[in-house]
């Protein structure tokens, strides 16, 4: 949650979510459901087994090492998959990966 | 190897001394509160949304995942099993790493009814599972040809691992120079679209490699061309396996008779050939014995798969139905389907896990959606090659470019550039996480 006050809107979705049957639990992080996308090669949030070049990477060089992919002629397949998304879900996909891979994944992998 | 007591040792010892106090607190609060998934078949579809329930719904989920088998047998790599290249355990994935995520039970059993109204599904052992949430993660059927004598136990499909693919490698190894193997591919949409050409090359590749020259390889294609990685299986037809394998296009089979392994299609007969590997059509598993409406599904499409909202996976009408994998039709652009594939079933189940656990926490469903497959083929026993699509979520269009609604719209395919070695060691990377993602 980016809101620096407590918007009338945010009470009332708490309010949903506390009145569910099944017990209130917080939204997911943004960019879960698309980064979970890329534990089908990486391992489930990025840590293997598979192709380990995501764990103990920043959200920077994520970043950087997508849109290189997504820019440059297409030789290995992550130069196809990167095409296959914005820029926006590319930084989203880096930022959740970078804070749920590697020695991030210690605390919060289940 | 340390002599002194290690913080980790210790942390251990803490964990688990905090967990015997705080269990039957915390397994009593989830008695009460779980919300309860059932999901029937234990396949990639099914496993990773088992999986993925568990890890994001924090123990708030209590699974039931239902499968007939005591593990699965992976069809991925399997045309390597029919070649002798790899044995069957590599692509026998178990259910134990499963059975220990928090809130998830696997359960050996036969669904033999759903009561969609009351919410309930039946097992062949009298077991009644009621369920919040219904995950179907079935599969496919085979469509027999019209006519003739289909037997998959004298000719076998091997479209479904195990038995299967041991009966087709069985009947390979038993090939002579000068004999016949004659395969088919189904009409699309059928479980994994390079899977037939990719077998056509493997098979070719072992008689090549049993110096059984003047054996051949005939693949008779339902469709009018090659349905996937075009580029790649074009080049093994015409110049790799120049001679060997004969490509037939537009062959819808009329009849099958397997004991004198003889095929009728409409581009021509083949009877007598050594192995008539007839691969059928394909449909969503029935659900429900044969005579019952729809095969036991509350609704399916023409082709005999289940239309589902590509936001929730779940059934018009039925909400808390979800049908993942092989099974279901999901809306896409016209001539960009969403393929089937245990890949695609993966990607598919994480969608419909999220949207689950965000339905049962009144939480809004993420749009923000994208699916993806990537796969790799072997083109001979050292090369392959890769096949890689991506799906977002929004406007899908008809064949005229018009808008006909939401779905997921292809918007990247394409294939290796090169077929080579390197992607041949990378297919074994790409399986080993993604068995992994979906089973452990």
């Amino acid at each position: 949650m980016q809101l620096k006050t407590i918007s009338p809107r945010y009470l009332i979705l708490c309010g949903l979510a506390l009145a569910s049957p099944h017990g209130a639990q917080a939204a997911p992080p943004p960019g879960q459901l698309l980064a979970s996308q890329c534990a089908q090669c990486h391992g489930t949030n990025g840590n293997g087994p598979g192709f380990d070049e995501v764990a103990g990477k920043s959200a920077s060089e994520l970043l950087k090492d997508l849109l290189e992919m997504k820019r440059r002629p297409v030789e290995g397949i992550m130069d196809r998959q990167a095409r296959g998304y914005t820029d926006a879900q590319i930084k989203l996909i880096a930022d959740y990966l970078a804070a749920h891979s590697g020695v991030a994944a210690a605390t919060t992998d289940h | 190897m340390m002599h002194t007591f290690s913080r980790r040792r210790f942390l251990q010892l803490a964990g688990a001394a905090s967990a015997v106090v705080v269990l039957p607190q915390t397994a009593a609060a989830a008695a009460s509160t779980a919300a309860r998934v059932v999901v029937v078949g234990g396949g990639f579809g099914g496993a990773t949304v088992a999986k993925y329930l568990s890890i994001w719904g924090g123990g708030q989920v209590a699974v039931t995942l239902v499968d007939p088998n005591p593990s699965h047998i992976a069809c991925i790599l399997s045309n390597l099993v029919v070649t002798g290249a790899l044995s069957m355990d590599r692509i026998t994935l178990g259910y134990s790493a499963l059975k220990g995520k928090p809130g998830v039970t696997v359960k050996q059993g036969l669904v033999t009814a759903i009561d969609y109204m009351r919410g309930a599904v039946s097992l062949g052992d009298g077991t009644t599972l009621p369920y919040d949430h219904l995950v179907l993660s079935p599969g496919i059927d085979f469509i027999p040809a019209p006519d003739g004598a289909w037997d998959p136990n004298l000719t076998p499909h091997a479209w479904q691992a195990g038995a299967q693919t041991l009966l087709l490698k069985q009947q390979l190894a038993s090939m002579r120079d000068g004999d016949t193997f004659v395969m088919t591919v189904p009409k699309s949409p059928y479980r994994c679209p390079p899977g037939p050409y990719e077998r056509a090359c493997m098979v070719a590749d072992y008689l090549k490699r049993k110096r059984l020259v003047f054996a051949k390889v005939v693949v008779l294609d339902a469709n009018p061309g090659i349905q996937a990685e075009p580029l790649a299986f074009g080049e093994a037809f015409n110049f790799i396996y120049k001679g060997m394998i004969e490509y037939v296009p537009n062959a819808t089979v009329l009849a099958v008779n397997s004991k004198s392994r003889s095929i009728d299609t409409t581009a021509g007969d083949w009877s007598g050939v050594r192995v008539l590997n007839y691969i059928p059509n394909q449909r969503a598993a029935a659900m429900g014995p044969a005579d019952s409406p729809n095969r036991g599904w509350p609704v399916l499409n023409a082709q005999g798969f289940v239309p589902v909202d590509p936001l929730t996976y779940g059934i018009s009408g039925y909400p808390n139905v979800h049908v993942i994998g092989d099974a279901c039709a999901v809306p896409a652009s016209e001539g960009k389907a969403v393929p089937k594939s245990g890949h695609m079933a993966n990607a598919e189940a994480k969608v419909c896990a999220d949207a689950i656990l965000r339905t049962l926490n009144n939480q809004p469903l993420d749009q923000n959606i994208t699916t993806n497959s990537a796969c790799f083929s072997p083109i001979t026993a050292t090369t392959a090659s890769w096949l890689s699509a991506n799906f977002n979520y929004g406007d899908i269009y008809d064949g005229a470019g018009k808008v006909k609604g939401k779905g997921m719209h292809r918007v990247d395919l394409g294939e290796a550039p090169k077929t080579n070695g390197d992607n041949y060691r990378d297919m074994f990377t790409w399986a080993q996480g993604l068995f992994a993602d979906s089973f452990v």
